[in-house]
């Protein structure tokens, strides 16, 4: 039985999460090259500036992350989103600014329900599903708002989520990491973090083994929807009024943050800090091109780059982690 | 071969049938002539969207840039038929079939999956499309008369464009059912893995559904563009959604291995009868919009249903679990 | 070695690695024209890599492949099919949306310049030749999807010999068949030889190699360790121990049944239509023994909830639905699916988190997960199966094999309340000393009393562990075997031939 050490803790056999985690790495290099070739990227201002941009994004990345990690994909979130800000502005006068907020949210984790209902329950293709619901709600989000932006009357309540600072830091960049604090918490810690990587793998292996499919994918995009819902919030804020056209990149965007920081489309993989520095990246990109007064065109060239780059760019990187562990192995004996 | 197909290729006619009928007892007018051939008119640009989607469909694949693709063909071909005269337009279908040789590129050989390939290049050729145009300027044709004339003056019952449409459809129908290229697209989509075992490329097939499925966005893109009297940069997006739906409606397995483009195309009149009726009962563009999106999560629960369907038929006695 | 027969083909000092792994050191291969060549090796001993080579599908990192005397090297698999190479594979490689006919032409529908499809279809009257050379008789409009297993592990066959063939690839074609459909195979397979063709085949049935091979070559590691010997040559031990480079032990097991019933279906219609009525009781190892196609491995998966139904099986007092694979995992029916890669592995995830995957409850308490209580239980039981490499923080996808069965043994050894264990094909495609582990660990449950079902194609694995044969014949059990019933009365009546 001892000749086969299960459990050493010798370097080779350290688990891949403990190695120094690359996307780190890229991330801290592209924040150094920015700084330096960037005019105005290294500035106090501008780093709060990217970091709210990336506040938003991270919140809804995290839902993002949760779906790809069951192997599906959200396309509904910029809409539900542009929605969601629709009914909060016009429900304002009468359930004041918290029960605005509130039944706000509920629409966006009723929209990720319902996408939950759809894959978990009638099996059709995610893809299928959230872009159905990207449909169904910018046309009522159209539709209620009739087409044009409503204000919203200006309030320090109204503009708290996005304006406001606690301890003098921003309540955007706080409410991200908490968001990403409580992922991380689901993913490592919970065993419907654990259900949901395990689904994401083989969900007919998963339900074999005795675990409740449906209800992890239902659970899963109920979450996501979450987090999706505190985003909206915040950008409701930001922009204080209701826009039927609010954010209809956050899909696109929240996707690439993911497939950059390495989570693979086809689930059952990631990790928090993936998605932060995929955010990160997301988010940096994005400003530069402002800041080198590019058309805004060029974001989105970038960013549909980004999305095919970082994948291939990924692959290569697991072959050469894969080749390294085989050769320290092989070394071993 | 009959009896895995049948049911599916009837959900369309079906379709159209009984939202004909619908409309017909709600929406006065619906059943005139000059509102058929308003539908017919319209339908194209869809049916030939759903076409090219069909292709990376029966392959196994998956393209939600068709309607990106649609709109920078369109754009480049208004800025080319400025320049050279009408001929011009010709540059939309080659645009489509570069754009879908480089989505094909991404899947077929650089073994991306679908989504993510497509995914990239519908935000990459969004952003493409707004730099040529300007921020999203629509490019207005200087010979528009001629060629809305193209597009919407009757010669044998269709306008020209219309006819060549068909021709599109009726061809890839024939590409499908007696061509070797088809049948290696159906045989990829059936078994992905088995295909490179009895001597195909399967990379280089699914460089080919791309190829094809971005040629007939590019030719929906001309026909966009004629219709309009002008290129326009932002058109397109949420068709690529409607061209999805439009396949699955005209019996395209998700699953691949399985399409037919004439029902396809009535997949594609289905979706349109839907919008034009809701357009005549009034109801507002935004609701239509909503329609359309519960029109692609019923097309989506259909291919669950039918595909449960089927396998429960065909399940052999004594396969294993 | 009397006369020289011809060379078909002749690889000499074989080498291919895959980034840092070798898959093949230095292998040799000869195949003579009108015979039959068996290839016989452990799982990654490079049986796989080089069928790849001869197939064109690989591209060999060094040493020389010639065809009847000419090098060759094949850049693709149309290549090597052009030159006559015709390989019929284990998985299998039919288009199921796709006609009979479109499937047996599919090489030529495939292959060479695109066109009409009408000129590459092979022509009806050949067709049916073809098929009834296997002894199939199909409408060749039909699609595949419609067809039975077998059919269509045949009509694969069909379409393999139909053309026109030096060399003809088996990869393990038997898995699938039952043995009518495997005898018409070899007759086939004869009836080439005699026409001059060489034949690889791959299987792990010794007594098929013996019935129709005439020269037997192994792999070990990447090399060529027995070359060409004629059958006869070596007896069943030496092969074995020629792949394995060590003797095996077989395990000997006493019988450890007890009275008591722990799970057991009554009156239960299954998802085929067919009665069940079946018990298996404490520390009892009861095989469902059946050719493939029998329904043996319906029967077991409707015993562990797998597999949907009408009606409920009882675990001990407590009973849960057909189908409710949820229930019966929490009231201890643990369950090893036959197709390991499809139905049981999680290969981005860690070993132990396969382990652990269906005893998730054990580890958390209101929803929290407590890792190491997790890893203080799963190591020790993959370090009893011997997990190697030993690595519980390495994704599933990196094992072998065998190492990833065990982490499905090791699965159901995590049950918190393990009360049955169900196992379909626990060792298919397994390495040998894989095998004997795991065999080990079945024994060693049931003589803790848990109830043990094995429903196997494999008839020494099933003499080897059980104490009860219940034999199926077409979805229902239709024999209950003692322990000590021979080899030979189980074979009689697995084939329906033994008295009612």
């Amino acid at each position: 039985m001892s000749s086969f050490p299960i459990g050493d803790r010798g370097p080779s056999s350290m688990p891949a999460s403990q190695r120094p985690p690359v996307i780190l790495i890229v991330t801290a290099l592209l924040f150094g090259l920015a700084a330096l070739a960037v005019p105005r990227f290294g500035t106090l201002g501008n780093i709060e500036n990217v970091l709210r941009i990336a506040a938003i994004l991270g919140i809804v990345a995290c839902g993002q992350a949760i779906v790809v990690i069951l192997a599906g994909i959200e396309f509904s979130f910029g809409a539900s989103a542009a929605l969601a800000s629709v009914v909060i502005v016009m429900a304002l006068p009468t359930t004041g600014v918290v029960g605005a907020f509130l039944l706000g949210s509920l629409l966006i984790l009723g929209v990720g329900m319902v996408n939950g209902l759809l894959v978990a329950r009638f099996s059709v293709p995610p893809v299928i599903a959230t872009l159905g619901m990207l449909m169904i709600a910018s046309g009522l989000a159209a539709w209620l708002a009739g087409g044009l932006p409503i204000d919203a009357p200006p309030s320090d309540a109204f503009s708290f989520p996005a304006r406001g600072r606690v301890l003098g830091i921003p309540v955007p960049i706080l409410c991200a990491a908490a968001a990403f604090a409580v992922l991380h918490l689901l993913l490592a810690k919970t065993r419907l973090g654990r259900g949901w990587y395990l689904v994401g793998a083989n969900a007919t292996a998963a339900r074999l083994a005795g675990l409740s499919v449906p209800r992890l994918v239902f659970s899963g995009y109920a979450v996501a929807g979450l987090f999706c819902a505190l985003g909206a919030v915040i950008l409701t804020s930001r922009v204080a009024s209701g826009q039927p056209m609010l954010a209809p990149n956050l899909p696109f965007e929240t996707i690439a943050a993911c497939a950059v920081g390495g989570l693979p489309l086809g689930g059952g993989r990631g990790n928090v800090l993936q998605v932060a520095c995929g955010v990160l990246i997301v988010a940096m990109l994005n400003n530069i091109v402002v800041l080198l007064n590019l058309p805004t065109a060029y974001q989105l060239i970038l960013l549909g780059t980004l999305v095919i780059g970082a994948v291939l760019l990924q692959r290569d990187w697991a072959f050469l982690g894969n080749a390294v562990r085989l050769l320290t192995n092989g070394r071993r004996g | 071969m009959n009896q895995v197909i049948a049911p599916r290729l009837l959900v369309a006619p079906a379709g159209i049938i009984a939202a004909g009928l619908i409309f017909a007892a709600i929406a006065p007018g619906f059943l005139s002539l000059g509102n058929a051939a308003s539908i017919a008119g319209q339908a194209w640009v869809l049916v030939l969207l759903a076409t090219g989607q069909m292709f990376a469909l029966a392959a196994r694949g998956f393209d939600i840039s068709v309607g990106a693709i649609a709109a920078l063909a369109g754009t480049l071909a208004a800025m080319a038929a400025n320049s050279f005269g009408l001929a011009g337009l010709i540059v939309a279908p080659l645009v489509g079939l570069a754009c879908g040789t480089l989505n094909g590129w991404l899947v077929g050989r650089l073994a991306l999956q679908p989504i993510v390939a497509t995914l990239g290049s519908l935000v990459a050729l969004k952003g493409i499309a707004l730099l040529v145009s300007d921020d999203g300027q629509a490019v207005p044709l200087t010979e528009a008369g001629q060629a809305t004339s193209l597009a919407f003056d009757p010669v044998l019952g269709l306008p020209p464009l219309a006819w060549l449409a068909l021709a599109c459809v009726l061809g890839a129908q024939f590409l499908l059912s007696h061509a070797t290229l088809g049948k290696r697209i159906l045989m990829l989509g059936a078994n992905p893995e088995a295909v490179g075992l009895v001597g195909a490329d399967a990379g280089a097939l699914q460089i080919r559904a791309y190829q094809l499925c971005g040629l007939f966005a590019g030719l929906a893109g001309a026909l966009m563009t004629a219709r309009a009297g002008a290129g326009l940069p932002t058109e397109g997006a949420g068709m690529e959604l409607q061209a999805i739906a439009a396949a699955i409606i005209g019996g395209t397995a998700l699953s691949g291995g399985v399409a037919n483009a004439i029902a396809v195309a009535a997949g594609a009149f289905f979706v349109q009868v839907v919008l034009t009726g809701l357009n005549l009962t009034g109801v507002s563009p935004f609701l239509a919009q909503v329609t359309v999106g519960l029109v692609i999560l019923g097309s989506g629960l259909m291919d669950t249903a039918l595909r449960s369907l089927l396998t429960r038929n065909r399940q052999p006695k004594d396969v294993s679990p | 070695m009397t006369i020289e027969p011809a060379i078909a083909l002749a690889m000499r000092d074989i080498a291919k690695r895959y980034g840092a792994t070798c898959a093949l050191r230095s292998a040799d291969l000869t195949l003579q024209a009108g015979r039959v060549h068996a290839l016989l090796g452990e799982n990654g001993a490079g049986k796989s890599t080089l069928v790849k080579i001869i197939v064109g599908a690989v591209k060999p990192d060094s040493g020389s492949v010639s065809l009847a005397g000419k090098p060759v090297a094949f850049r693709s698999v149309a290549e090597a099919i052009a030159a006559g190479i015709v390989p019929i594979y284990q998985h299998l490689s039919l288009f199921p949306e796709l006609s009979v006919l479109d499937n047996l032409s599919a090489f030529q529908l495939a292959a060479g310049r695109a066109g009409l499809s009408r000129k590459a279809l092979v022509p009806r009257e050949e067709a049916r030749a073809w098929l009834a050379r296997v002894g199939l008789d199909l409408d060749l409009d039909r699609p595949v999807s419609s067809l039975s297993l077998g059919e269509r592990q045949l009509l694969e066959i069909a379409r393999g010999v139909g053309r026109n063939c030096r060399i003809l690839v088996l990869d393990e074609p038997t898995a699938a068949l039952n043995g009518a459909e495997a005898d018409r195979l070899f007759a086939v397979v004869r009836d080439l030889c005699a026409g001059g063709t060489a034949v690889l085949f791959i299987s792990h049935k010794f007594d098929e190699i013996e019935r129709l091979a005439d020269e037997v070559t192994v792999l070990r590691d990447g090399a060529t360790v027995i070359d060409a010997a004629p059958i006869g040559r070596h007896d069943r031990a030496t092969l074995v121990k020629a792949m394995l480079g060590m003797q095996v032990e077989h395990e000997h097991r006493s019988g450890s049944a007890r009275a008591e019933a722990v799970l057991t279906a009554a009156g239960v219609r299954m998802a085929t239509g067919h009665a069940l009525d079946l018990s298996v009781h404490a520390g009892e190892i009861v095989g469902l023994a059946g050719l493939v196609g029998s329904g043996a491995l319906a029967i077991a998966a409707t015993m562990a909830g797998a597999a949907s139904g009408q009606g409920e099986i009882a675990v001990g007092e407590q009973r849960f639905a057909l189908g409710d694979r949820r229930e019966a995992v929490r009231l201890g029916v643990a369950y090893v699916p036959a197709d390991r890669h499809a139905e049981g592995l999680f290969p981005p995830v860690s070993a132990i988190g396969n382990a652990s995957a269906s005893a998730l409850s054990r580890f958390s308490a209101r929803g929290l997960l407590g890792k190491t209580r997790e890893r203080a239980a799963i190591e020790p039981l993959l370090r009893r199966l011997h997990l190697h490499p030993a690595r519980p923080d390495a994704e599933a996808a990196s094992f072998s094999g065998g190492n990833q069965q065990k982490l499905l043994i090791a699965r159901c050894l995590a049950l918190p309340n393990l009360r049955a264990l169900v196992l379909l094909e626990p060792t298919r495609g397994v390495d040998v000393a894989a095998r004997a582990l795991i065999h080990r660990a079945v024994i060693e449950m049931a003589s803790n009393g848990i109830a043990v079902l094995v429903a196997s194609s494999d008839l020494d694995e099933l003499t080897a562990l059980c104490d009860r044969y219940l034999v199926v014949r077409d979805g229902m059990i239709a024999e209950d075997l003692p322990g000590s019933a021979s080899t030979e009365a189980i074979m009689a009546a697995l084939a329906g031939k033994a008295a009612a």
